[in-house]
């Protein structure tokens, strides 16, 4: 049994379409409206901030931190999401 | 030292423009000719070598703005963009795009790298630390250790793959330190560690007699390292320090797999080479080996029993058995070994075999005569027996 949460599963499940923010694993409705208020308002806006750092781990999770505040699980959370929603289809 | 100094004017229009670039110098008008490159190249990258560079240059006018910033870039905020990645990229990250939501992080990165820079080059840090003078001795120290009969051109080389995201002012200054810092790439290879701490003393001998040889860069490679870096080393050296920040590139690349290829053979390493260098302790230390023409001398393990097709050549005690194994042994012992079983089987079988046969005939006489014929080796009275009782059943049945 993995360690991902539903969340995660079902965020990797499928092409993430319009899908708000806070489908994100690791985001929640907090979070989420901080993210939307920075802009973020949108999960592939978050994948293209994903992406414009190169997949790096270490800057997205500061980028995390910086925007919204997410704790470390959190962070790792979102992180391995995007990741894996990008190996699947990407 | 001139000779380790890359010389621009041999570079490319293009490989000098990163290079002013890397060094955050503002770069001439693009259709500016090569010679206003090359002597920028030269003032900025000269610079970072001597201190008391004179400023006397022709192009002046650009490169007062310049200075400034040219030695420390104390302030990620105020780069641009291009300069904020090429600093980047001096201390060895790769950034992406620097863009308005990724520039703070950036910034904060190389704040970050600036002060740890700032800390860690003294403390001879392995991966991208600046080598200079004061820390030639920690160095020594540390890799002395882990010469294994190289030479010169083995630490520019591993020297130059190391820091070829540095820039080239960076290798030049190790250059010119001469010939006391030794390869990155067997800093993996711990192991040695312990095998050649008592080597400590003859290799300061060595290094003084390397420093000399490798200005000259007459050492032949030694043919016992992996192939790879000899290989590497040797086109080094043909090819020529001067060469900027091409090979280095290049290098990086053959000498990520050189990492890669100690890392698998230090388990060879261990077992064949000790690569000491040519000394007359050290052949005391090992009276026994014959003088290679290389000067290298291999101690070999012992063999892994049985491994790779090796005779076993060693006594070994008996490997220890778990006591389940154990019990197991024990248990097979008492039971009746699989050859007896089968041969049990096949009997049985033959005799049902032989019992089926007789209930099929419908008629006695081919039984008895199969019967007489079983009994045969059998003793007279009990053959008498059985013929008087087979006559007896057919007589009752034919009463019947």
């Amino acid at each position: 049994m993995s360690s991902t949460s539903q969340k995660h599963r079902d965020f990797v499940a499928e092409p993430m379409g319009e899908k708000p923010v806070m489908a994100l694993a690791g985001i929640g409705e907090v979070y989420g409206k901080r993210l939307e208020e920075k802009g973020f308002d949108k999960a592939y806006v978050v994948l293209g901030q994903f992406l414009v750092l190169k997949k790096d781990e270490e800057l997205f999770r500061d980028w995390l931190k910086d925007t919204c505040g997410a704790n470390v699980k959190q962070q790792g959370d979102c992180y391995g999401c995007l990741k894996e929603w990008c190996d699947a289809f990407l | 030292m001139s000779q380790f100094v890359e010389n621009p004017a041999h570079l490319s229009k293009s490989r000098l423009k990163s290079d002013l670039v890397a060094h955050s110098v503002e770069l001439p008008p693009v259709k500016s000719k090569k010679e206003v490159y090359v002597g920028l190249h030269l003032q900025h990258i000269g610079q970072k070598n001597a201190v008391d560079f004179s400023s006397d240059e022709e192009d002046q006018v650009q490169d007062v703005s310049d200075k400034e910033e040219d030695t420390e870039m104390p302030d990620p905020s105020g780069l641009t963009d291009d300069d904020l990645k090429a600093a980047l990229l001096e201390h060895g990250v790769k950034a992406g795009p620097i863009v308005a939501s990724t520039r703070a992080l950036y910034e904060k990165k190389l704040r970050k790298l600036l002060q740890s820079n700032g800390h860690g080059c003294l403390n001879g840090v392995e991966k991208g630390v600046l080598y200079s003078d004061s820390e030639e001795e920690e160095e020594n120290g540390e890799e002395e250790d882990r010469e294994l009969g190289s030479e010169g051109e083995k630490e520019e080389t591993v020297k130059q793959s190391d820091q070829a995201q540095q820039g080239s002012s960076q290798v030049e200054l190790c250059f010119q330190n001469g010939g006391f810092v030794y390869p990155q790439c067997f800093l993996l290879s711990s192991r040695l560690h312990a095998r050649a701490s008592r080597n400590r003393e003859p290799s300061p001998k060595w290094n003084s007699g390397n420093a000399i040889e490798s200005s000259e860069q007459s050492r032949p490679p030694c043919s016992q390292i992996p192939v790879g870096i000899s290989r590497a080393s040797s086109v080094d050296q043909h090819s020529g320090l001067g060469s900027g920040l091409d090979m280095p590139i290049v290098d990086t690349m053959k000498n990520q797999s050189l990492y890669y290829t100690p890392k698998a053979s230090s388990y060879e390493w261990k077992m064949k080479l000790t690569q000491e260098p040519v000394k007359d302790t050290v052949k005391n230390m090992f009276p026994n080996t014959d003088a290679t023409t290389t000067g290298i001398y291999a101690t070999r393990r012992r063999p892994i029993k049985g491994a790779a097709g090796r005779p076993v050549q060693y006594a070994y005690p008996d490997t220890p058995v778990s006591p389940t194994t154990l019990e197991k042994r024990e248990v097979e012992r008492r039971l009746v070994p699989i050859q007896i079983q089968i041969l049990v089987f096949l009997i049985v079988t033959c005799l049902l075999y032989l019992i089926y046969v007789c209930v099929e005939d419908n008629s006695f006489g081919p039984s008895v005569a199969l019967l007489d014929r079983f009994y045969q080796g059998s003793d007279s009275e009990e053959g008498l027996l059985l013929q008087a009782e087979t006559q007896d059943v057919p007589a009752p049945s034919r009463q019947e």
